[in-house]
């Protein structure tokens, strides 16, 4: 039984991992999906959507987060773990304002996707309507704060990647807001770029290139025929529309 | 075997899940073998059967008082109701005052628009009072079955009624569960 | 004619009737009479009942995304304010410059598109079943599915050719209702051969079944004068686009407006410079306005839009067929605008004939499979845009106006928008008040009294979808409901700030 140290079970598969992978980079190498959000594999991961939430032995863990084990036992898509992520992403809906039907990120959307690969189809719960700013000071890029779902990977980006920490949040519970370091708080006091790492990382329509305006047409996008599991996050347009990989 | 009776209503929406549902096209000649409206704004049908009706179908939020009347109206008069669309969902495009101060719409079209004549805001008790925001329904009444989009492709339509019809769980698929 | 039926002068003692909702219309509005002891009518008017908010709800949104956004205004002429909103912020991108040549054609195709789907749903699916049963047919009988049922062929050809408008629309925009496809500077996708083919396809059949659509509209008007000829009279300047050269045009062009003797005393008008000529009075009984024409006062001013303008105001139509069947309509006007409430129907199966002749015309177009749609970021480097712009279009029920600033950061800061079916309020109120005296004057009520004044409405296919968009007062009425549904504090607050606790 040579290497079987270095296998967990996932939904009743035996996976093979790496030492020191967590449960997320060991079932992406694999090719199965775990639904996520604020996971990028290029960035420490924060575990704050809780959309790879999946059991490990009987408990709820972040599969972002957590190490694989040898001879862990995964459960990732079961009916009880696709309500609970169903009803997370229904809360990231109603506490912040997703007008899905004028955005021009509809159809290219991870929250969208998610939404549609979890079959979300109302938003269960009551809608807070957020008061949100939205920030079309930069010449090039648009934030809308109302898409904003607090990933923080526009955050890890501008930091890790851009080196210039442009991105912070702010605030506490739902109040909990997207900063901007610049004096007057502004994103056209910055030295953001749409060359920046930090301007293609936006899951939602949050951060977006000012000036596209619906760039894919309707039955085009990414997300238009095919579930997320099957598409992943990239857009086969992805390169030439400048977009990092 | 009697036809199912069909209620439809907009309520603060545009008409576009109405016309959604028009783009059955010719399956609308198969349709109404097998379904009868009540209230409609197809028909001139103006109150629900008091009997009560099969299926109710309202595209469109809560905006105002009279809206608040006439979902509870349904509810308590459709055996199924059914929730169509973005601003049934949830508020929907109307919603986008529900971000406006009640101080700062209170001038705008009415005493400070371009090309206004004697400026006053409209107040006759013909009126219905206006709610302070724009409502999705499930918050006002209990919802069956949604159909989400904006507005939900003509299939969708198509799906509900004949699961219903065959006493089916409605089952969208992929293509039938836009946001957009 | 009956203008003293607006305000009753003393409303003491009337009893108060209702038709609530409106229906057969897109839309929400309700009619109000005041009915003395004698059951004469007092006081008749046609409300606007809903409110929504666009111009200001709109402010602060970016300009690229408001034409998509502000479609959802309707349901049912979507591409009418998808395509009027375009033009209005077409210039927020390129200065003086208009868009490429098969942008346009892309973008008159699909306008095309949407006033023949949506006249013939007007026509077929709304106002047929008063036209072919009468107006006192039964209740239960007198809409679509009776007439599917009675007369299937007729119904059908109804579905089929709004069917077409509507998936010309689906190859365009990528849905039939709400699509993406015209952006400010622009069109989206471009129309593919094999697209086009389907198109070209269908379209010999539509422009017959148009043509025997508008006999059938002419023959029923003619056969009932003279009751059809007089129903909720009104008379009325009207308001229109046309061409340079005063052709029939919906896409773009000059304001024209005929008074009612058919002198032409506007013309070649700009419509960027609408607020010289319209002015919008506010009534309080009504979310929707009463606008007029400045110049010539609340009387003369007083004017109508929609396909009876179209036609009674153009020269001559774009194409063969239609134009034949204008001046069969002309004819009959004897060299004065028809003015019949329910000659609207009529004209506006020309106003159809003419969509599918320029849908043709349109795709035997070579430029129309053209690829340049948008100008590169090069050609625009010299481009001096502006920040204000007036996008004005024929929308299936009359001319629409999308005016529209925007700030430093391309942010909207202003949006005024005129919709069709509020320069018809005044129209409207006219001819219900006609019908009311004409038909409620010391008889027995009857549910065909009241469908008469629905009919009245109809005539002008009002959308009052598109008529609600407008900011209104906010006055407040909070709830506290309990579990079991009931009602255990009602406490409003009135626009002029009082505040009255009902429980």
């Amino acid at each position: 039984m040579n290497g079987n140290d270095f296998t967990f079970v996932l939904d009743g598969e035996n996976i093979r991992f790496e030492p020191g992978q967590t449960i997320m980079e060991a079932a992406s190498q694999a090719g199965a999906y775990i639904p996520h959000l604020c996971y990028h594999p290029e960035y420490r991961p924060r575990g704050s959507c809780k959309l790879c939430t999946v059991k490990i032995n009987g408990h709820f863990g972040t599969a972002c987060t957590l190490p694989v084990q040898p001879g862990m036992q995964v459960e990732n898509d079961t009916d009880e773990l696709n309500l609970m992520r169903r009803r997370v992403v229904q809360m990231l809906f109603i506490e912040g304002n997703h007008y899905c039907p004028f955005c021009e990120k509809s159809g290219n959307c991870q929250l969208q996707a998610l939404a549609y690969h979890v079959g979300m189809q109302d938003s269960h719960f009551p809608h807070f309507f957020s008061l949100r700013q939205i920030d079309a000071s930069h010449p090039e890029m648009l934030l809308d704060r109302d898409r904003c779902i607090q990933c923080e990977l526009c955050v890890r980006a501008s930091r890790e990647t851009d080196k210039k920490s442009i991105f912070g949040l702010a605030g506490r519970s739902t109040s909990t807001n997207l900063v901007i370091n610049s004096e007057s708080g502004l994103l056209g006091d910055t030295d953001f770029s749409i060359h920046d790492f930090a301007a293609h990382i936006c899951p939602t329509g949050a951060l977006i290139p000012k000036r596209e305006g619906y760039p894919i047409p309707i039955g085009e996008r990414l997300y238009d025929h095919q579930d997320i599991s099957a598409v992943g996050h990239l857009h086969p347009n992805a390169a030439q529309r400048g977009e990092s990989k | 075997m009697s036809k199912i009776r069909v209620a439809t209503c907009s309520l603060a929406g545009c008409f576009g899940c109405h016309m959604s549902f028009l783009d059955l096209d010719e399956r609308i000649a198969d349709l109404v073998e097998l379904i009868e409206f009540d209230r409609s704004p197809l028909t001139d049908i103006k109150i629900v059967d008091a009997a009560g009706v099969d299926i109710g179908l309202i595209e469109g939020g809560v905006c105002n008082a009279e809206n608040v009347h006439t979902l509870r109206e349904f509810r308590s008069r459709c055996r199924i109701l059914v929730a169509v669309g973005a601003c049934a969902l949830t508020g929907g495009v109307p919603a986008l005052r529900n971000r406006i101060p009640l101080q700062e719409c209170f001038a705008e079209a009415y005493l400070q628009g371009a090309g206004i004549e004697a400026p006053q805001v409209p107040n006759d008790p013909e009126l219905p009072l206006l709610l302070d925001r724009v409502y999705p329904l499930h918050e006002v009444v209990r919802i069956d079955h949604v159909l989400p989009g904006c507005p939900p492709p003509a299939d969708a339509f198509w799906e509900l009624l004949t699961a219903l019809l065959a006493g089916r769980e409605p089952d969208l698929d992929y293509a039938l569960r836009r946001f957009d | 004619m009956y203008e003293h039926l607006e305000n009753a002068s003393n409303t003491d003692g009337l009893s108060r009737m209702v038709i609530e909702p409106i229906s057969r219309v897109e839309g929400h509005g309700k009619v109000t009479l005041l009915l003395d002891e004698n059951r004469r009518v007092q006081q008749a008017r046609l409300h606007i009942v809903e409110f929504r908010g666009f111009e200001r709800f709109i402010q602060g949104r970016p300009f690229r995304e408001v034409p998509t956004l502000v479609q959802r205004l309707c349901g049912i002429c979507p591409i009418s304010h998808l395509l009027a909103a375009s033009k209005a912020c077409d210039p927020f991108i390129l200065g003086a410059l208009t868009i490429t040549p098969t942008a346009e054609k892309l973008r008159r195709l699909l306008h095309h598109a949407q006033v023949l789907q949506s006249n013939a749903l007007h026509f077929f699916h709304l106002a047929s079943p008063d036209l072919l049963f009468g107006f006192d047919d039964a209740v239960a009988h007198r809409n679509v599915v009776g007439v599917i049922m009675d007369q299937r062929e007729l119904g059908l050809r109804g579905i089929r050719i709004r069917k077409y408008g509507q998936e010309v629309i689906r190859i365009l925009t990528g849905k039939r209702v709400h699509g993406t496809g015209s952006i400010p500077g622009g069109f989206l996708k471009p129309l593919t051969l094999a697209e086009r083919d389907e198109m070209l396809q269908g379209i010999d059949q539509i422009i017959d079944w148009c043509v025997a659509s508008n006999e059938l509209a002419r023959d029923l008007f003619l056969a009932h004068q003279p009751e059809h000829l007089t129903f909720g009279a009104t008379e009325s300047a009207f308001l229109s686009l046309v061409t340079a050269t005063g052709d029939c045009e919906i896409y773009d062009g000059v304001l024209r407006v005929k008074d009612a003797c058919g002198k032409i005393i506007v013309d070649g008008f700009d419509p960027a410079r609408y607020l010289d000529l319209i002015r919008e009075e506010v009534k309080p009984w009504s979310y929707m306005k009463f606008p007029y024409l400045a110049p010539f006062g609340h009387e003369a001013g007083y004017y109508r839009v929609g396909p009876l303008a179209r036609i009674n105001n153009a020269d001559r139509m774009p194409s063969e067929r239609a134009e034949a069947a204008r001046q069969e309509f002309a004819d009959f006007g004897q060299g004065k605008p028809v003015q019949a409430t329910l000659a609207q129907h009529w004209a506006r199966m020309i106003d159809t004939i003419m969509c599918a002749e320029v849908i043709r015309y349109l795709l035997l177009d070579a430029e129309i499979l053209g690829t340049e749609l948008v100008y590169s970021d090069e050609q625009l480097k010299h481009i001096d845009p502006v920040r204000e712009g007036v996008g004005v279009i024929e929308a299936p029920r009359g001319t629409l106006l999308h005016h529209y600033k925007i700030d430093d950061d391309e942010n909207i800061s202003f949006a005024n928008l005129i919709v069709s079916t509020t320069h018809n309020n005044r129209g409207m109120n006219d001819s219900v008040r006609a019908v009311a005296a004409e038909y409620f004057d010391g008889r027995a009520v009857t549910e065909g009294l009241l469908n008469r004044i629905e009919v009245a409405i109809r005539a002008y296919d009002p959308c009052l979808s598109c008529a609600t968009h407008a900011l209104g007062q906010m006055p407040l009425i909070i709830e506290a409901i309990e579990a079991d549904g009931r009602i255990s504090s009602q406490l409003a607050r009135h626009d002029d700030g009082r505040i009255e606790q009902f429980i």
